[in-house]
């Protein structure tokens, strides 16, 4: 479960730049449930993942995942608590180039001290399940937006965690790859994981996977669209 | 556990060594240049180390004590009835007279060191110095036999013909024969030496009968030096006795003194190196910025990314100091110091031929270990710390 309880977030404040990012938002989000939010460029929906997906802490307010309350932990717990429990999807995948397919699935397991042969293992099976083992030893540069896209996945699941957090996952993806996408976060949600994904795109949030769409504008939570 | 945090470490080296491959060109360069630094302190090292041994090899044929006379503070000539004052002092094996002086040779502008010797003897060994015997070919009357360094067959032109001519003070010439050659392996001091019999030595520099530069004791206990030494002090009123521990010395202390020097002056270079290596730790790139928040986006700590540069520079540091150690080894072995050599024995007219012959002590691994690979790694860490702080949503 994740519980948001008026959080805010401010960037650089008291200065003369400073963004209220984030204002009074609350937020209740059960296990397994696949919650869409849609809004805007800069209405908050980043900063709001951000947050679910322990990158940083909010200003103010409480923010319980699984209930344990990450509000006031430092970075390194912060840390801690993201590897085993989030799996986070970038808007620009946010591979690192130069390395293969395989190498890039499976940075998150090296400093956990996961040995080589048990990396390849989890990393092969979740290739072979996003149809992507064809490509495990391509480098990033060499392969197509789609498998750009499903290499990401991969590397949010190698962990196992139970929450995913996708931050406009299908902005750079045609109307086919996008369906792709959704029909492998369907498959996510029918193992069980929890779901959010922050998306402009109406397609993400009219799809069959999604149980709950949210809408934000200038920091704020509306009004469910349906 | 254990076995956990192991596979940690390997993993993040495993990792590192691929950072280390993507970002190549920038990596060679830094490698190149620590390489050339550590290159030039080891050869620094080598060479001196090999002189070091050279001067003990040679100085082990140095007499235990040598006394001289003073006169208003310069050095003046030495009686042989001054032998018979000192030969009563107890643990005094031998005593033998000697002349020692510099000629110099206006042909050439070179300066050779002369030895007369009162046991010279053109078909025997001088004790504790090889020499290659070339018979006694050219002996007749009124020529006298003498042993050279090697560059005084250069010098002399004394690769074809055997004998050769030097001025007495009085313009006269005073012919010799060549019945030896100092080895190569004792360059270092006998290179300018020209070894000859005692009446010969003050013939060709017009000494009076009598006369002598130096007196020459051999004492039967090594530990009872300093004592005969004091003795024969006090005996000889106006003398200057001087013990093999500090003609070592001195040699030590003239091949320390350029060693130093050079040290001295790398240490600047050094220096500079480890700005450099500030300056490339600390200027991330965008495309790394970039790579560290992807890494603490998907679960790294600020500590596993400072690992990940430290073991880079680990790696880089051994590398470029495994290989400045063998390019130095090389450098000494193969091409005998060639760049160092002239810096370490001075630019004198007449340059030893000595073959270096280098020795490796683990205190000068050790020590350029020190001097190089720590600062390096020292260097790194603070721009390792602060390059890894970039926050995980920056790439959100």
């Amino acid at each position: 479960m994740i519980t948001l309880e008026s959080v805010h977030k401010w960037y650089n404040r008291g200065a003369p730049n400073a963004v209220h990012a984030l204002d009074d938002i609350s937020l209740f989000v059960q296990d397994n449930e696949a919650v869409c939010i849609q809004g805007p460029s800069g209405s908050g929906k980043s900063t709001l993942l951000s947050i679910i997906g322990c990158l940083f802490a909010p200003t103010s307010g409480t923010a319980i995942i699984h209930g344990k309350p990450l509000s006031r932990l430092p970075d390194r717990f912060l840390t801690l608590y993201r590897r085993e429990t989030i799996g986070f999807i970038f808007q620009r995948f946010h591979l690192i180039p130069g390395l293969s397919v395989i190498a890039n699935i499976t940075i998150p397991l090296l400093p956990l001290g996961v040995s080589l042969s048990e990396r390849r293992h989890r990393a092969e099976r979740l290739l072979e399940r996003l149809a992507l083992s064809h490509r495990k030893d391509f480098d990033i540069a060499h392969i197509s937006g789609g498998e750009l896209q499903r290499a990401a996945i991969a590397r949010a699941l190698i962990n196992e965690p139970p929450i995913i957090v996708a931050d406009e996952p299908t902005a750079h993806l045609d109307e086919q790859l996008s369906n792709d996408f959704m029909s492998i976060i369907a498959e996510l949600k029918a193992d069980g994981k929890t779901i959010l994904i922050a998306s402009h795109d109406p397609l993400v949030g009219k799809h069959v996977a999604i149980d709950r769409c949210l809408s934000m504008r200038g920091g704020r939570l509306t009004e469910p669209e349906r | 556990m254990l076995l956990g945090n192991v596979n940690r470490h390997l993993n993040i080296l495993d990792y590192a060594l691929g950072s280390l491959w993507r970002n190549r060109f920038k990596n060679c360069g830094v490698l190149l240049v620590f390489s050339l630094v550590i290159f030039i302190i080891a050869s620094f090292r080598l060479v001196t180390s090999s002189l070091d041994n050279s001067a003990e090899q040679v100085l082990s044929s140095v007499p235990d004590i040598t006394v001289q006379k003073m006169t208003a503070g310069r050095q003046d000539v030495v009686q042989r009835i001054d032998i018979a004052e000192i030969a009563g002092i107890f643990g005094i094996s031998e005593i033998k007279p000697r002349i020692w002086g510099y000629y110099f040779d206006e042909l050439n502008g070179a300066n050779y060191t002369v030895i007369g010797d009162a046991a010279f003897d053109a078909r025997e060994q001088l004790p504790g110095l090889a020499i290659d015997y070339r018979g006694t070919y050219g002996e007749r009357a009124g020529v006298s036999p003498v042993v050279v360094g090697q560059s005084i067959i250069t010098s002399k032109n004394l690769v074809v013909r055997n004998s050769f001519s030097l001025f007495r003070p009085d313009l006269s010439l005073k012919s010799f024969y060549l019945s030896g050659v100092f080895a190569e392996t004792t360059s270092l001091v006998t290179s300018d030496l020209i070894v000859m019999g005692i009446e010969d030595a003050a013939d060709l520099f017009g000494l009076a009968d009598g006369e002598l530069t130096d007196i020459i004791v051999s004492v039967a206990n090594p530990t009872e030096i300093d004592t005969v030494a004091r003795k024969i002090s006090e005996r000889i009123v106006g003398s200057r006795v001087i013990t093999k521990q500090q003609i070592r010395k001195t040699y030590r202390a003239a091949f320390g003194w350029r060693s130093g020097f050079g040290l001295a002056c790398l240490l600047g270079s050094i220096a500079a190196f480890i700005i450099f290596a500030w300056d490339k730790a600390s200027g991330l790139s965008e495309e790394q910025r970039r790579e560290v928040a992807i890494l603490k986006a998907v679960g790294w700590q600020t500590t596993d990314v400072m690992s990940v540069r430290f073991w880079e520079s680990v790696v880089i540091s051994i590398l470029a100091y495994v290989l400045g150690y063998l390019m130095a080894s090389a450098h000494v072995l193969v091409f005998d110091g060639l760049l160092l050599k002239p810096v370490l024995l001075g630019w004198s007219v007449l340059n030893p031929p000595l073959s270096l012959l280098p020795v490796f002590h683990l205190s000068d691994l050790l020590l350029i270990f020190s001097i190089s690979v720590l600062p390096y790694l020292a260097a790194t860490i603070m721009p390792a710390w602060r390059s890894a702080l970039v926050r995980p949503d920056s790439i959100v």
